[in-house]
């Protein structure tokens, strides 16, 4: 196995308020991590650390076996590191991201919102920005729906696009935050399908969720989050069926009205 | 070409210079009080729903705004003049004009602020037993009014920039004044400068007070 | 009031105020050619990062917005040529002053409707590797643009309306002959009666424009910025 992200003593604070303390993940190449944690835990602001939307206030990530950025110090175990706007504009344009809100650009066509990246990143001819803008939009089954405009699709339809105008970027590494959240339960299940099928064609993703049962069945790492520090992680067994910690356990005693097979809270 | 700049001969004339600061802050708090007042009937007229109140409100509107503060301003100092039953001087054309362009900016202030409330609103007040004219000024104009005040400031801005139009006419406000300093001391630069700043002055702080309130009215709601 | 209307007078000579109604189009069209390019580039400066463009540009906007167009006008009519030896006529000191004047609101307008969009579609844009000016060029601005048009009516509106201080400096627009003609018939009731319609004539219909626009960006809940 290859080890396709690597994060090391990753910290992040909003002026005074310390967000993630101290992360250390290694996620392999196909895996699928599911992160959990209650609401300001920190597990969104890790994610989007991922991808340079936030600047790591120190530590050091490696994507693909090569670190991002330079480093300028260790000093008492905090890794300082520089960063040039060019180098994490090429990171983001190989990492995908989909979020709570979809965002969509609302003035394109579900095909324009997917030809969006490899037509003005990657600078790819027109055909060829055509054809994946074809392939992943069928991918998500959405090729019936290719001219609509946003606001014409539903939210689970919305959703499948954003998955689709990320993965036309063909990148290494899929980030979902909280996905399914802004979806009426209904829609859930369309959008947690398509994500289902992209882990079983072994894509590597890191997925924020709060829906455990899917978290269980398409895992094959989990860690909870709690105020900014990894506090348990492993295999969706040991963390959703058998947790060490009795942080974990109230948290998944608070979301009880999620199905979990099994569940042994006590 | 090297000028030399010379502000002394405009601070030596700085009397004049007060007596326009006076007439332009006078014409603007008179037009404004006018405005403002005259604007709340014109609006309730405008939106009654008696076509011999709302139709003469909408063309005064309509035709208020759509003209020239300018033109409006020449019209009752040349034009009125001749059909008028009194005498009017250059500070009652200005007043006139300014005033009438004002009050029909206002009354679409009133309305859009009076719309902006929630129909809730009227309809929690019709159902404790409110007749319309208590819905109106315990529940809705408390609401609205708090919403319509950057509107206002911003129209007074307006206001105040717009009185350097009585120039035109010959009125002693700051511009004329300075039309005035300038022939006598051949020093237009100097002037308008000193002049420019004056009504930046005056203004700049309204537009921030205007912003401040924006952003804190966004907050609340 | 025994008025006796003539409008006569004023048609005898309307060629000359159908002249004048030309040069106010031109100047007007002439200061929107130039303001609002002028316009967008002071918008982007003021939303920059940086302090030293920001601050200096959002002061340059300000004291455009809170002076007096007229005494802007003046200030370049009769300073220009002192400060820099050029003589410059009536008509270019307009379309100058106006161009300046003009793009300081269509800054605002600029602004407004690029603030006006939803941080997420910066972050969609930012998140497939789109740098900050892709981000502007592709997603922010044909969205914002769609937001301002009613705004950017308004200014031109209210720009249309502020040309008419060019009078002052004797370029003969609509109201400038409408004063020369009032002064020569000595029936200035009619001629300023009929200048006043005129402007109507063209700037009411853009009002109604505005506001039918306003009403379906509105219904489908896509806003406006003033």
């Amino acid at each position: 196995m290859t080890e396709l992200l690597k994060i090391e003593n990753l910290n992040k604070s909003f002026g005074a308020l310390e967000v993630l303390k101290g992360i250390d993940l290694t996620v392999e190449k196909g895996e699928t991590v599911v992160i959990l944690g209650s609401s300001g835990s920190g597990k969104s602001t890790l994610l989007r650390c991922v991808n340079f939307m936030e600047i790591p206030t120190s530590g050091r990530i490696a994507i693909a076996g090569k670190p991002v950025g330079t480093e300028r110090s260790r000093a008492s175990g905090r890794i300082q590191v520089d960063y040039r706007e060019s180098e994490l504009i090429g990171i983001r344009a190989t990492v995908g991201m989909v979020f709570q809100h979809f965002n969509l650009f609302p003035h394109m066509t579900a095909f324009g919102n997917v030809m969006e990246g490899p037509r003005t990143v990657l600078k790819l001819p027109r055909g060829e920005c055509e054809a994946r803008a074809e392939t992943y939009l069928s991918k998500v089954g959405l090729a019936d729906k290719m001219h609509s405009y946003p606001a014409h699709l539903s939210g689970g339809q919305q959703q499948r696009v954003a998955i689709a105008r990320a993965l036309a970027m063909e990148p290494q590494l899929m980030l979902f935050d909280e996905a399914t959240s802004a979806l009426d339960p209904e829609l859930v299940g369309e959008v947690l399908q398509t994500i289902r099928s992209l882990a079983d064609e072994g894509m590597t993703m890191l997925i924020v969720t709060h829906e455990l049962g899917f978290a269980y069945s398409v895992a094959s790492k989990v860690l909870f989050l709690s105020d900014g520090v990894i506090l348990e992680q492993g295999a969706p067994d040991d963390v959703l069926v058998r947790p060490k910690q009795q942080r974990t356990r109230d948290f998944l005693r608070g979301h009880a009205t999620y199905k979990l097979p099994d569940l042994a809270i006590t | 070409m090297e000028h030399i700049w010379d502000f002394e001969s405009v601070f030596t004339n700085w009397r004049l210079l007060l007596i326009g600061l006076g007439n332009t802050v006078l014409l603007a708090v008179v037009c404004l009080g006018i405005g403002l007042f005259l604007g709340l009937f014109i609006g309730a007229a405008r939106y009654s729903k008696n076509r011999l109140l709302n139709v003469p409100a909408s063309v005064f509107v309509e035709v208020f705004r759509n003209t020239p503060a300018l033109v409006q301003i020449m019209w009752f100092f040349f034009a009125f003049p001749i059909i008028s039953p009194f005498r009017i001087d250059s500070f009652t054309a200005a007043t006139l004009g300014l005033s009438l362009n004002t009050a029909a900016f206002c009354s679409e202030i009133y309305r859009a602020g009076i719309q902006s409330i929630h129909r809730g609103q009227w309809e929690a007040a019709k159902a404790l037993g409110m007749r319309y004219g208590e819905q109106m000024r315990r529940v809705i104009l408390p609401q609205a009014m708090r919403r319509m005040i950057p509107a206002f400031m911003n129209r007074a801005i307006e206001l105040t920039k717009m009185t350097s139009l009585a120039s035109v006419i010959a009125f002693g406000e700051l511009v004329h004044q300075a039309k005035t300093i300038s022939t006598i001391e051949f020093n237009p630069i100097e002037t308008y400068t000193v002049v420019g700043l004056i009504f930046f002055i005056m203004i700049w702080p309204i537009a921030i007070a205007v912003r401040g309130l924006e952003r804190r009215l966004s907050r609340h709601e | 009031m025994g008025y006796e209307w003539d409008f006569g007078v004023v048609f005898r000579d309307f060629d000359l105020l159908l002249l004048g109604l030309v040069n106010t189009l031109k100047v007007t069209g002439l200061a929107l050619l130039f303001g609002v390019p002028l316009g967008l580039i002071l918008a982007l400066l003021r939303l920059s990062r940086h302090g030293v463009i920001r601050i200096p540009v959002g002061i340059v906007i300000e004291f455009l917005r809170s002076t007096p167009p007229l005494v802007q006008l003046f200030w370049l009519f009769f300073a220009l040529p002192i400060l820099t030896g050029i003589n410059i006529t009536p008509f270019i000191a307009s379309v100058v002053t106006f161009s300046f004047q003009s793009s300081a609101f269509f800054a605002e307008v600029f602004r407004g409707g690029i603030v006006s969009i939803e941080k997420g579609q910066w972050e969609a844009a930012k998140a497939i590797g789109m740098d900050r000016g892709q981000s502007m060029r592709r997603v922010i601005l044909p969205q914002a643009v769609k937001r301002m048009i009613p705004a950017f009516l308004e200014r031109v509106i209210e720009l249309m309306k502020t040309t008419t201080l060019v009078a002052t400096v004797s370029y003969a627009d609509l109201l400038y002959e409408a004063n020369t003609i009032a002064q020569a018939t000595f029936r200035p009731l009619e001629v300023f009666t009929v200048a006043a319609a005129m402007y109507f004539a063209v700037l009411f219909p853009v009002s109604l424009f505005v506001r039918r626009l306003e009403r379906r960006l509105g219904r489908t809940g896509e806003g406006t910025v003033h």
